[in-house]
Parts: structure tokens; C-alpha cells; sequence
């Protein structure tokens, strides 16, 4: 899918700072002592210079005199000691690393919510740790709102040419047909021939307005509702991409807010452009209905064609639903189709008093 | 209450009464759509037809209402979107005056709901606004006869709105498809002509969401 090779060419785009190097492992990054080994080379250190000092003082001649067994039983306890104080330090020192795996795995937008487990106040590890997930909700917060914006303003901006090109060029064209057929009614019939190429071509371009104002903003879905919407939408597939789309619409649709219609539609719009331009079916089932009676909405888009290839990456348009989905606090999943071939695309809209 | 917008003099040829004949059988049209450029092509197109009489063009639903029960009008083109109250409101009300013009709803979009929003608004036909001239002619001349027809309502998009009516609504909607007089729909129903005419209103805002589908 062109989706999946986008995430991956995205994914090699989007961090621009590199995250700074603190795992020897990493390809590319320097290499250094970890932080338990460090501190429990200078402890070796510390500990053998306090035996030798202490043996200095309390028993200097002893220096000269060791039994080999004492030394072997010193030297066999100092290990001991030095290997437990390392043992000890990469303990304390674990949630460090988690930190810094979490860190490097964090996807604000496909998989928000992750955080870091053990966050409390207990130890400084531990505050780390909390006021690292506090971070993380503050950017995720952040994130969602500033989507939410940028979503806002794309619908406003869609709406406006939409309207424009309705309204304005849509009308003007309209008139200028109306025209053309009172030219042609007076005209002689050679010239009637010519203004009749001039209206075909009028109407065709016509046409062309209104189809991309249709697709710029679904004007059925302000008029007729979000169900007849679907139903247009479905409609406009088979007549242009030859998809058949099996709808199953539950009613009465339970009413829904503008804005989850709005997120509905999208990601209708989205999934079935995706199976007419990747799946290679022609077949193809759109279904909104409730799993359990009273329960909340679930849009289902099936199709039984090839299905998503490699990790199912997000890719520009899957990444649009998922944030169009999580804006409106709905969740998006996209899979292998349960019967064995093709995929599935749900979005289940949140459970809501009604 | 004037919003006619159609300014200055347009020719009309057809006003000028045809020789030879002392009744004028001529198809007396009004136009309602709010956007100016059409309203004038509209008028220019109709009032150059010999067999149509072009009375007034209006930019409302509720102007083109209030001249209809003044005066008669034969067919009435009538845009689907209007800023204010929309085409099916007009449709609805013209069709309710003691003698009703034939009403064409001049949409942008003819989607099957529209269509069958239009019967219930009982409007005679739907014509798009990518029609030719002639067609749009053509068309008001079989509505003014009584002979046009609305484009059929798929299948499809009927099952869907059987589920979103009641039975009674169903059954209204089974007779105004079948062009039945609301005075004998509702003698067959058991309604009162008031019954009748909320549950039109309710059915239009049942199958199409606009606030302007209110009585």
C-alpha cells in the first residue's frame, strides 16, 4: 500500500533532532560505560583503597605477610562485594532505562496513552517517571487540540471553496447555459449547431464543479443527513470506481453531533478510497450500526480484496482518520478482515448518554 | 412584499399578443431562485419561448407565495436552495393554493431523496440545473400539461425510507407518489386536511434535514 511505504519514508523524515545517545547499543552513537557500571568501578576503587588503608593502620605488618589462602579469601570477598554493589546499582538504575525505551518509542498519535509504569513519588526514579507521563499528557493534550485546529480549519477551508465553487462558478455557469439555450433558439441552424458544442461543453464543466465541490464537502450531508450522505457516497463510488458497496445503515440512525458525522463520513471516505485504489475488489461493505442495542456506533468498512500489506504502518491517509477519530474520542482500528482476506477498517464512535 | 430583482426592461416578445387569437393560452411562468444571474437567465430563456409567459422572477420562497395567491400562474421553476425558506416549502405551499401551478424544484444536486422529498413537497418534476434550455422547456410544458413525472426512486433508497417513515406516512407517500389529491388522501386515511398537511411537514423533515422544511 502507498500508505505503508509513506509511513516508512515519513518515519525516516519526521525526527528531525536525533534523541541525545545514551545506550552503548545504538548504531551510530558513541559509546560509554553505563551508569551502574561507572559508579560501581569508582565503589571497587573506594572499596579496595579503604581495605588497604585500613590494613595500613591497623595492621601494617601484616602487608608483608600474607598467607596466600587470606589473600585469595580477601580478594574472593572484595568480588563479592564489588558484584553485589553492581547488581544493587543496575536496579536502581532499571527505571532509567525504561524511561529512555519509552522515550524512544513514544507515537503521540497511533498509540496514545502509553506511560510509564511505577510512577510515584518514592524515589527519584520514580518522580522521573511521573513527571515524564505528565509530559506525555501534556503533549498528547496539546497535540489533539492543535489537530483538532488544523482539522477545523481544513473543514472551514473545504467548505468555503466548496461553496464557492457551488455557489459562485456552479450558479454563473448555470446562467451562462441559460443564455447559450436562448442563443441557440435565435440563432440560425449553423450557428445553433455551435452554440450547442459551446453548451455540451458548459454542461461538462459544470459537472466537473459540482462533483469536486461534492468531494471538497459532502453538501448531502448538511442537506439530507449523514445516512443519505453515506448512501451518496456509496452511489458515487460505484459510478466512478466501479466499487460496489454493500451498505448497512442502522434505522433510525441514532442522532449524532455534526462534528462525529462529519469524523464518520471522512473515514468512510477515506477506507473506501483506499480499497477502490489498493484492494483491487469491487466489492466492498460499509456498515453503521450499534453492537448492542442502545449501544454506541460502530462504522465497519470490510472489503475481501488484498488486504494491508507489511505492518500496517500508518500511513498520511490512515494517520487523517486516526487523528479525525481521536478528536471526537473514537477509536480506530485497522486489520485483517476476520474472514481471511482482505482488511477491516472500525471505527467505534465513544458510548455516549443518549 | 417586492424582492423581484430582475431590473429594467427584459424582452419579452411573448408578451405581445399573438395575432389571431383572442385567448391567451400561453403557460404563465414565475421563477423563484436566489442567485441573480440565474434568476435573469431563467427569465430570458422563458420569456423567449412563444409559448410561455414570463410573469415574475423572485428571489424568496415567500415572495414568489405571496404573488401566487394574487394571481395565476400556471408553472412555477423553483430553486431547491433558496437563502431563506427552501424550494420545497414553496412547492408544498403553491401546491396548496385553490389552483396550483405545476411546480419544477431546479436543483444543483437531484439526489433520490431530494426526488423524494419533492413528492411529498408535491412538486410535479425535478429538473437539474445542468439541463439544457430546451429540456428545462420541454419539461415545464408537460408539468403545465399534467404529464410530468419525478425520476423514480430507486429501490435501494425506497427501502430506506420505508424504514424512516411510519406506516400512515408510507402510505401517504405511496398515494402523492401516485399523484393522489390531498383531499382524497386524506378522506382515504381518515385525516383531517390540518393532520394531513403536519404529517407532510413532518415527513419532509424526516427525509430531508433542513429547518426550512417547517410549515
Amino acid at each position: 500500500m502507498d500508505d505503508v511505504a509513506q509511513a516508512h519514508t515519513n518515519r525516516r523524515v519526521t525526527p528531525l533532532t536525533d534523541p541525545p545517545p545514551s545506550a552503548p547499543e545504538a548504531a551510530g552513537r558513541r559509546r560509554y560505560l553505563p551508569l551502574a557500571y561507572r559508579v560501581a568501578s569508582y565503589n571497587a576503587v573506594v572499596l579496595v583503597a579503604t581495605v588497604i588503608v585500613t590494613i595500613l593502620v591497623l595492621a601494617p605488618h601484616k602487608l608483608s605477610s600474607f598467607e596466600t589462602d587470606e589473600a585469595i579469601t580477601l580478594g574472593l570477598a572484595l568480588i563479592l562485594i564489588i558484584a553485589l554493589n553492581l547488581v544493587m546499582l543496575r536496579r536502581a538504575v532499571a527505571p532509567l532505562q525504561k524511561l529512555t525505551a519509552l522515550a524512544r518509542r513514544v507515537d503521540l498519535s497511533s498509540r496514545p496513552g502509553e506511560r510509564m509504569p511505577d510512577a510515584a513519588p518514592t524515589s527519584e526514579a520514580g518522580e522521573l517517571a511521573q513527571t515524564f507521563n505528565e509530559m506525555l499528557s501534556r503533549l498528547e493534550a496539546e497535540r489533539s487540540e492543535a489537530t483538532g485546529r488544523v482539522l477545523a480549519g481544513q473543514e472551514a477551508e473545504r467548505l468555503r471553496i466548496a461553496q464557492e465553487l457551488h455557489d459562485q462558478i456552479g450558479q454563473e455557469l448555470t446562467a451562462v447555459l441559460l443564455g447559450l439555450a436562448r442563443l441557440r433558439n435565435a440563432a440560425d441552424a449553423d450557428t445553433a449547431e455551435d452554440v450547442g458544442a459551446v453548451q455540451e461543453a458548459v454542461r461538462a464543466s459544470l459537472e466537473d464543479v459540482r462533483r469536486i465541490a461534492l468531494e471538497l464537502r459532502p453538501e448531502a450531508l448538511d442537506d439530507l443527513g449523514l445516512h443519505s450522505a453515506l448512501a451518496v457516497l456509496c452511489e458515487r463510488f460505484a459510478q466512478r470506481s466501479g466499487l460496489t458497496v454493500e451498505q448497512r445503515i442502522a434505522e433510525p440512525l441514532p442522532p449524532l453531533d455534526p462534528e462525529s458525522e462529519l469524523v464518520v463520513y471522512r473515514v468512510a471516505q477515506e477506507a473506501l478510497t483506499n480499497v477502490a485504489r489498493h484492494a483491487g475488489t469491487d466489492h466492498a461493505l460499509l456498515a453503521l450500526q450499534a453492537r448492542a442495542p442502545d449501544g454506541p456506533l460502530v462504522l465497519t468498512i470490510a472489503d475481501e480484496g488484498r488486504g494491508i500489506d507489511g505492518d500496517g504502518e500508518p500511513g498520511t491517509g490512515m494517520r487523517g482518520m486516526r487523528e479525525r477519530a481521536t478528536l471526537i474520542g473514537a477509536q480506530l482500528t485497522i486489520g485483517p478482515n476476520p474472514s481471511g482476506r482482505g482488511a477491516v477498517v472500525e471505527l467505534a464512535l465513544p458510548d455516549t448518554e443518549r | 412584499m417586492s424582492t423581484t430583482a430582475i431590473t429594467g426592461p427584459i424582452a419579452r416578445p411573448s408578451d405581445e399578443h399573438r395575432p389571431g387569437s383572442d385567448v391567451d393560452d400561453r403557460i404563465r411562468c414565475i421563477v423563484v431562485d436566489d442567485h441573480p444571474a440565474i434568476r435573469l437567465g431563467l427569465s430570458e430563456l422563458l420569456a423567449a419561448e412563444p409559448d410561455f409567459r414570463m410573469l415574475d422572477a423572485f428571489a424568496t420562497a415567500e415572495a414568489a407565495y405571496a404573488y401566487a395567491q394574487d394571481a395565476e400562474v400556471d408553472a412555477a421553476v423553483v430553486d431547491y436552495q433558496l437563502g431563506g425558506r427552501s424550494g420545497l416549502w414553496c412547492s408544498r405551499r403553491l401546491k396548496s393554493l385553490p389552483r396550483p401551478p405545476a411546480v419544477l424544484i431546479y436543483s444543483a444536486f437531484s439526489d433520490h431523496l431530494l426526488a423524494a422529498a419533492s413528492v411529498v413537497a408535491r412538486a410535479d418534476g425535478l429538473v437539474s440545473k445542468a439541463a439544457l434550455g430546451s429540456e428545462l422547456c420541454d419539461r415545464i410544458r408537460d408539468a403545465a400539461r399534467g404529464q410530468a413525472v419525478l425520476p423514480l426512486v430507486p429501490p435501494a433508497v425506497a427501502d430506506s425510507l420505508r424504514h424512516r417513515l411510519d406506516p400512515t406516512e408510507q402510505a401517504i407517500y405511496g398515494m402523492m407518489s401516485a399523484r393522489t389529491a390531498d383531499a382524497e388522501i386524506a378522506a382515504t386515511l381518515g385525516l383531517t386536511a390540518e393532520e394531513l398537511e403536519a404529517r407532510s411537514w413532518t415527513m419532509l423533515r424526516k427525509l430531508i434535514r433542513i429547518d426550512a422544511s417547517r410549515p
